[in-house]
């Protein structure tokens, strides 16, 4: 039996029992949906529909329809590819980076923060779809063969490898999720009345029985998966931020960005999870198994990924002045003293200076702050990518070029729309999927639930 | 025998059967006959099943479908009997000439399976090359909007219904004038017809132009008893000062000047040209001028008359400021200098100007020079008077008949309210217009005549020469050239136009029968023939020259007095529309003007401080429309945007004439009005159409009896509205980047003329810092650096020296923006019109564009003197100057032998050939505008519509119209949506161009293959070739120590060389 120090604040809390987590997480399954649900997965599913009706819309006439030009050849679609693509990171990270360090407290927080990073992934896998300007050929970007000659892909190109990385990202966190899912789908079905849902638990969990040579198999699986994704969390959005750092322009041109964007997506990957989970453990009161504890090491790894973009940064900023470069000069101090530096300024005090409140630790174990920098700091990252993507381009190396981008209402219309997308997958899981690793959670009841901490110490 | 076979088809062969044998020994074995094989029992005893018969039918069915699945077939059908000369595939080209009363030149006309589609210069005629205006009038053929025959009150009409009504009104008895108002009529033949109509009716010709000469001409009258306009001999100007003239891009015969003046602006001669330009709207001439002064239009006459003074007695003229008086005085010592190679303009029509300025002329020795009154320009005759009588005669009913041709009065005549009083006025009026336009819609009659391309013709520009015009297309509709109308019109059509046209050539000039059909296939091959007349004799005065009382006197006292109010007004000419009469054409409303690069608009031109004094918009952009103005003449005014100008004379304002066609709504042309944002037309509170830009024309002045094209005293108020302006630049200055724009002095660049690329001043070699002790100082230190020929992340492309390397050289110092290479470059490749509202969003898909970057004053060095910031000395400099140098820079893909565009597409759909160029394979493109964002050029295109089909395009792009589609080019793919395109350096041009010379067995001969806009260049600037050539001119040229690469520390090693700007200044250029 595992024992965990005393000091360490429990991380189930309250008087549970094996039974209490399996009701508390199975019981809003099997019970009628909630008022609240539905008024929500109303609205989610209403911008959604709108969100699919701009996508229809611009693939039925045109890229034209997005406020691009000659000069801002990429601005809302990439922006949104990125932003979604970082927010999928956290969840991956959760599952198998803290999986390997042994961090307990993402039992409680994994299984959402996964079906975030699947649904985030999928948002993001839109844009690199919508933004082609003919996507019916978007599968030549596979290396398929073909009877066009001998045509094949250019590896060369950072958009191939996009390619690559998101698919396989995505098919390794799907994965991932799917095993994680399967004894919690078993216990699902064992306790389902209603037939059809019975049967369909039944087809969803594969035939688990609970026997120890399956648990041996889920254990392994596990591990081998988390090493297997790992990499990936450090792949995808190096490979991502090579769009722009393999490219000529002053201000993608950019050695650092790699862990720059890694780290991005982390903050913003997490502030997601805050955003999500807040409002979850309380609508299905969860509390005692998502409390102040789990969002303040969520709040602590923000911090940390916060400071290291806020470094990064001001790296920039001294590297574009540093080199002597006249183009990178400009660039940058285009960026925060141009036409488009309210963006600057807003990327900077949402991502730089917002989370360093969490320094304190009132703030870090509040509720609403965090729920609120959660979203500012979201807002941040959207922003992030938005600066380096339109103020790069709209000023670079030839002056007669230089343009400005506005937004178009399909632009908007789009990015609102798989925020709609995302909410109802997502409240969708919240309704039919076990949002709690509740197996993997009674694993860790014993060493680390109030009541039998309180026990041992009473001991 | 049979044993020892070694082959055999079956067994029944190696066995020898009976049966095998009985086969082999009939040859040809008898079918079987229908009736045997039905007759035959056994049929019955087989069986088809229903399953059987299910499969039959389902595959009976299945294949029957598929067969409905096939493409449509689309039979074409061959010549019954193949027409010599045309091979579909192969172009012809013919030598024809083009006029319409503003532009004349000499052109090659190119047509594809009988159908015309390209128009270049004539380059064997030595007579200058044509411009944007010219060789985008191809599109106007194929114009849906053109009459498709005769029509009588609106309603179409019978030709000889027409004839007879012409007829009638014109007969010898009716009573009361009668009138035929042309342009000024340039060919010998239509002059001929014209006067026989007249002699045999009783009718009087009068020519007028709505841009008029007559100024020019009356001071050239009273001066030397020459009623001419004379040739300017720009080719043999040393130094030229121009006052408000454009003759770089409006003023004069553009098409001969334009080459002759550049002809003298090349540094490596050892000697340049110098032009000063006075004038208050930056012009394309002034932005090419080596100096240039901005003055009010009222100055002009002082300035002249200053000039006058300083050159002739010393006598510095009053009534300028300080600063103007300088700038005199500096023109006048360089005139002087000049002597007789000097040359002075004035685009004034008021003629005591003109006086002066023939009288400066006079006393530099130019006549017989650069002024050629011996060689006089036979075009510009309108005659003011007779049309100011023709009004008033028509308002007072004493015109029975009218015809009209070649002019269009109700819309560029200033007063024009009045002329359409006097023509609802006149009992019978006719028009030869090809378009209902303003003046045909109010004439009775429209008796249409031919497209230019359509017609047979000749014409006259200067005395020595007769230019043919040819058909290159058989007339499209029931149109008749108006030649023949006027035949048919006399009591007794005797002859068709053609026979009439052959017969002034043979009856006039040539003793008879001289004039053979092979002389006459000859003349129209080379497209002129020479005649042995000066010209000059028609317009003598009867006045020898000597004896002619001078007005010089009255002029410069005339001058002296003239005053300005607060505000002056200066109606111009744009570069792209000229006087108008193509303002329906769509590729050169969307052909940005060469200064100011907004399309598809005329507005008012304004002076910085006057723009804020008023409290307008000063930055134009997507979302930035412009303030609108209203600028009070008399009891007129005009409402427009302002859009400031830099070089603009302060306490002045511009305004373009040429705009406002079709303001009752006339179908002059699809592309004529304004459209909303989803492309349907716009409609003005009365529900009618909204013409682009108003007409300026009405604002002219009067000056003793003729219409002088400015105001000297006007109202300008701010209306506090806005409106949209749709520029393709909205960055006017370079920021000082070197690496794109370099340009020096003529002295600087003298001293240093056999310096080496890099040791020249001017032309730097950029180095990138290295961490070597590259100079061999002992010190590692930002001093060490390598040029960017030694950095190289990739793989050399095998270009140099193998096979072809196609580039291109282009020459800063004689680019003078005209855009004639714009317009050439968009018709030869397809390139899609796209509206005002598009270019408004920064989505033109020009692929040739020219970049116009005027200087500032300010700079990161001046900051730092200043202790100014970095920041805020940035911002002072994306601001032009008070009066700006300017730099044209044409600007096409680079094609980069290290594309930067090439690495990133997923798919491969750009790649690099193996003959130098950036390829682009539509067909590939995924359309991801990874490239574009990727170019530092900004010269890839993406088409983001379905330009040929979406609604938005259905008024501007050719392409959405039946019958304007057949101008496009056959040899180049019409884009579909979603894919990228650019420059492609007209490869359709190279490959034909190989396939020529692998016939010949010969290697491709330099110049052979040439690329749209290189050819169109009217002053050589661009360049084209094998650099790999080691003879071709492109390779000697970008050789010179003045050719440099544009954006060079990227690295990506550009095909397109540019040439270091050489202006004839002493001053250093103003850092920009």
């Amino acid at each position: 039996m595992q024992r965990e120090a005393a000091i360490r604040e429990p991380l189930i809390l309250g008087n549970k029992t094996y039974k209490d987590i399996t009701d508390d997480v199975v019981g809003p399954i099997e019970g009628p949906a909630p008022m609240g649900w539905k008024i929500m997965i109303t609205i989610a599913a209403l911008i959604a529909v709108y969100g699919v009706g701009s996508i229809l819309y611009l693939l039925g006439t045109g890229i034209g329809v997005w406020g691009l030009n000659k000069t801002v050849g990429w601005s809302w679609d990439i922006t949104n590819f990125v932003w979604w693509v970082g927010i999928g990171h956290a969840g991956t990270l959760i599952s198998a980076v803290l999986l390997l360090f042994r961090q307990k407290w993402r039992m409680a927080i994994n299984r959402s923060a996964e079906a975030m990073t699947i649904f985030a992934v999928i948002m993001a896998a839109i844009f690199p779809g919508i933004h082609m300007g003919r996507i019916w050929v978007s599968y030549w970007v596979l290396p398929l063969p073909n009877q066009f000659g001998s045509l094949w892909v250019n590896f060369n190109s950072p958009l191939l490898w996009d390619v690559f990385a998101i698919s396989t990202y995505f098919s390794v966190s799907l994965v991932f999720w799917y095993i994680g899912l399967i004894p919690d789908f078993a216990t699902i079905r064992d306790r389902m009345k209603k037939p059809l849902a019975k049967k369909i638990y039944g087809f969803l969990s594969f035939g688990w029985s609970g026997r120890a040579k399956h648990w041996t198999r889920f254990e392994e699986v596990s591990l081998v998966l988390a090493g297997i994704a790992t990499p990936l969390v450090f792949s995808v959005h190096s490979i991502v931020s090579m769009d722009f750092a393999t490219s000529v322009i002053p201000g993608w041109h950019t050695t650092i960005f790699p862990p720059y964007f890694v780290s991005g997506a982390v903050f913003s990957g997490f502030a997601m999870v805050q955003t999500l989970l807040l409002i979850m453990r309380k609508g299905m009161k969860l509390e005692n198994y998502i409390h102040v504890k789990h969002v303040e090491y969520m709040n602590i790894v923000i911090i940390v990924t916060g400071s290291i973009v806020g470094v990064a940064y001001l790296t920039e900023l001294f590297i574009s002045w540093y080199s002597g470069v006249e183009y990178e000069s400009y660039a940058f101090i285009n960026r925060f003293s141009g036409p488009y530096s309210w963006s600057y300024w807003i990327m900077m005090t949402c991502n730089v200076i917002s989370p360093q409140l969490f320094w304190f630790k009132k703030i870090r174990r509040s509720l609403i702050a965090t729920f609120i920098l959660s979203i500012v700091v979201n807002i941040g990252m959207w922003f992030e990518r938005y600066v380096i993507i339109v103020t790069s381009i709209h000023r670079d190396y030839n002056p007669s070029s230089w343009g400005e981008f506005h937004p178009t209402s399909v632009d908007v219309g789009i990015f609102i729309g798989t925020l709609g997308i995302f909410f109802t997958l997502f409240l969708g899981f919240a309704r039919f999927f076990p949002v709690l690793a509740l197996n993997e959670l009674k694993t860790i009841l014993k060493s680390s639930g109030e009541n039998y901490k309180k026990s041992h110490e009473s001991h | 025998m049979a044993q020892n076979k070694r082959y055999w088809s079956g067994l029944d062969e190696l066995h020898e059967t009976e049966s095998f044998q009985a086969i082999r020994e009939q040859e040809f074995p008898a079918a079987q006959t229908v009736d045997e094989f039905l007759s035959d029992e056994r049929i019955d005893a087989t069986h088809t099943g229903r399953r059987d018969f299910l499969k039959f039918m389902g595959f009976s069915l299945t294949a029957a479908t598929l067969a409905a699945c096939e493409t449509p077939v689309i039979k074409s059908i061959p010549y019954t009997v193949k027409p010599e000369e045309v091979t579909p595939g192969v172009a012809n080209h013919y030598a024809s000439t083009f006029y319409n009363g503003q532009d004349y030149g000499q052109v090659l006309v190119k047509t594809r399976e009988g159908r015309p589609i390209f128009i270049k210069s004539n380059g064997v005629t030595g007579r200058g090359k044509v411009g944007a205006r010219v060789n985008a009038s191809v599109l106007g053929l194929y114009d849906s909007a053109r009459l498709q025959g005769p029509t009588s009150g609106g309603e179409a009409a019978e030709w000889s219904k027409v004839d007879d009504a012409v007829r009638s009104a014109f007969a010898p008895t009716v009573a009361g004038r009668k009138v035929v108002l042309t342009n000024t009529v340039a060919s010998p033949s239509l002059r001929r017809a014209i006067a026989a109509f007249c002699s045999a009716t009783g009718a009087e010709h009068i020519q007028w132009d709505a841009i008029s000469y007559a100024g020019l001409r009356a001071a050239h009258r009273s001066e030397f008893g020459v009623d001419a306009v004379p040739r300017f001999d720009f080719a043999a100007a040393q130094a030229v000062v121009t006052l408000g003239a454009d003759f770089l891009g409006t003023w004069g015969d553009t098409t001969r000047q334009v080459p002759d003046w550049a002809a003298n602006r090349k540094p490596e001669a050892g000697a340049m040209s110098y032009l000063h330009a006075f004038e208050s709207v930056m012009s394309l001439t002034g932005s090419n001028a080596d100096v240039r002064t901005p003055v009010k239009p009222s100055e002009l006459g002082k300035v002249a008359a200053g000039l006058y003074g300083h050159i002739v007695n010393g006598n510095a003229g009053s009534g300028l400021d300080e600063a103007t008086s300088k700038a005199v005085k500096a023109a006048s010592d360089k005139l002087k200098a000049a002597g007789a190679k000097a040359l002075v303009v004035s685009g004034s029509n008021d003629a005591d100007v003109q006086v002066i300025v023939a009288a400066i002329n006079q006393a530099l020795g130019a006549y017989g020079t650069t002024v050629r009154l011996d060689q006089p320009w036979l075009l510009g005759r309108g005659d003011e008077e007779a049309m100011s009588r023709l009004i008033e005669d028509m308002n007072g009913g004493k015109v029975a008949g009218l015809i009209v041709h070649g002019v269009n009065p109700s819309y560029a005549h200033p007063r024009a309210a009045a002329f359409n009083a006097g023509l609802s006025k006149t009992a019978f009026s006719v028009s030869t217009a090809g378009w209902a336009d303003e003046t045909a819609s109010r004439c009775k009659v429209v008796a249409p005549d031919h497209h230019w391309l359509e017609s047979w013709g000749d014409l006259q520009a200067y005395g020595d020469r007769v230019d043919f015009v040819q058909p290159t297309i058989s007339p499209l509709f029931k149109t008749r050239a108006a030649g023949e109308s006027f035949l048919h019109w006399m009591s007794a059509p005797s002859t068709d136009w053609y026979t009439f046209l052959r017969q002034t050539w043979n009856a006039a000039y040539l003793p008879g029968g001289m004039f053979t059909d092979s002389a006459w296939n000859s003349a129209l091959h080379d497209g002129f023939m020479a005649t042995p007349d000066s010209g000059q004799a028609q317009f003598m005065d009867g006045v020898a020259p000597g004896q002619n009382v001078s007005r010089l006197g009255a002029a410069l006292q005339a001058v002296a007095k003239v005053a300005g109010g607060k505000f002056e007004l200066d109606l111009y000419q744009k570069t792209t529309l000229g006087q108008g009469d193509q303002a329906a054409n769509p590729m050169l409303q969307e052909t940005p003007d060469p200064l100011t690069k907004v399309t598809w608009d005329n507005y008012v031109t304004m002076a910085r401080v006057d723009m804020e004094a008023l409290g307008l918009n000063l930055y134009i952009g997507q979302e930035k429309p412009a303030s609108v103005v209203n600028v009070k003449v008399g009891d007129q005014s005009i409402e427009l945007p302002a859009f400031l100008l830099p070089g603009q004379k302060p306490g002045t304002v511009g305004i373009a004439v040429g705009y406002g066609r079709g303001a009752a709504g006339e179908a002059i042309g699809r592309a004529a009005f304004h459209t909303n944002e989803d492309g349907s037309y716009a409609i003005d509170a009365n529900s009618g159409l909204v013409p682009i830009g108003k007409n300026a024309f009405p604002l002219a002045q009067w000056v003793n009896g003729l219409p002088v094209f400015s105001q000297y005293n006007v109202e300008v108020t701010a209306t506090g509205a806005t409106f949209p302006l749709a520029t393709t630049q909205i960055q006017n200055t370079y920021m000082g980047r070197e690496s794109i724009v370099r340009e020096t002095t003529f002295d600087a660049y003298f001293q240093e003329k056999d310096a080496e690329k890099g040791k020249a001043s001017w032309n730097k070699l950029i180095t990138l810092a290295v961490h070597e002790d590259v100079n061999g100082d002992g010190k590692i230190n930002a001093q060490d650096g390598k040029p960017t020929a030694a950095f190289d992340l990739w793989h050399e492309h095998p270009v140099e020296n193998v096979g072809h390397r196609w580039g291109m050289t282009i020459d800063l110092t004689t680019c003078t923006g005209c855009s004639a290479c714009v317009t050439a470059c968009h018709i030869e490749n397809n390139v899609p019109v796209v509206g005002k509202d598009e270019v408004r969003r920064h989505r033109d898909m020009h692929w040739m564009r020219i970049d116009r970057f005027f200087a500032s004053d300010y700079s990161l060095e001046r900051g730092e003197e200043e202790g100014v910031g970095k920041i805020a000395s940035y911002r002072k400099m994306e601001d032009p100057a008070e009066n700006p140098q300017t730099v044209h820079m044409p600007m096409m893909c680079q094609h980069c032998n290290h594309a930067p565009c090439e690495t990133v597409c997923p798919v491969a759909a750009t790649t690099h050939s193996n003959e130098g160029l950036n390829q682009m394979t539509y067909n590939r493109c995924i359309g991801t505008r990874y490239c574009a964002n990727n170019c530092p050029y900004k010269v890839r295109r993406f088409n983001w519509f379905n330009y040929p089909g979406y609604k938005k395009f259905a008024h501007a792009n050719p392409a959405q119209d039946a019958l304007t589609r057949m101008v496009l080019n056959p040899d180049v793919t019409v884009r579909s949506r979603g894919v990228m395109e650019k420059c492609s350096m007209c490869v359709q041009r190279i490959q034909a161009g190989k396939l020529e010379a692998k016939k010949a067995g010969t290697p491709v001969p330099d110049g052979s293959v040439v690329t749209a806009c290189a050819e169109a260049c009217p002053t050589h600037a661009i360049q084209f070739g094998d650099l790999n050539d080691t003879r071709s001119t492109v390779r000697a040229v970008s050789e010179n120590n003045r050719a440099y690469h544009a954006l060079e520390e990227i690295g990506v090693k550009p095909n397109i060389f540019y040439m270091t700007k050489v202006r004839n200044t002493t001053t250093q250029p103003t850092q920009a």
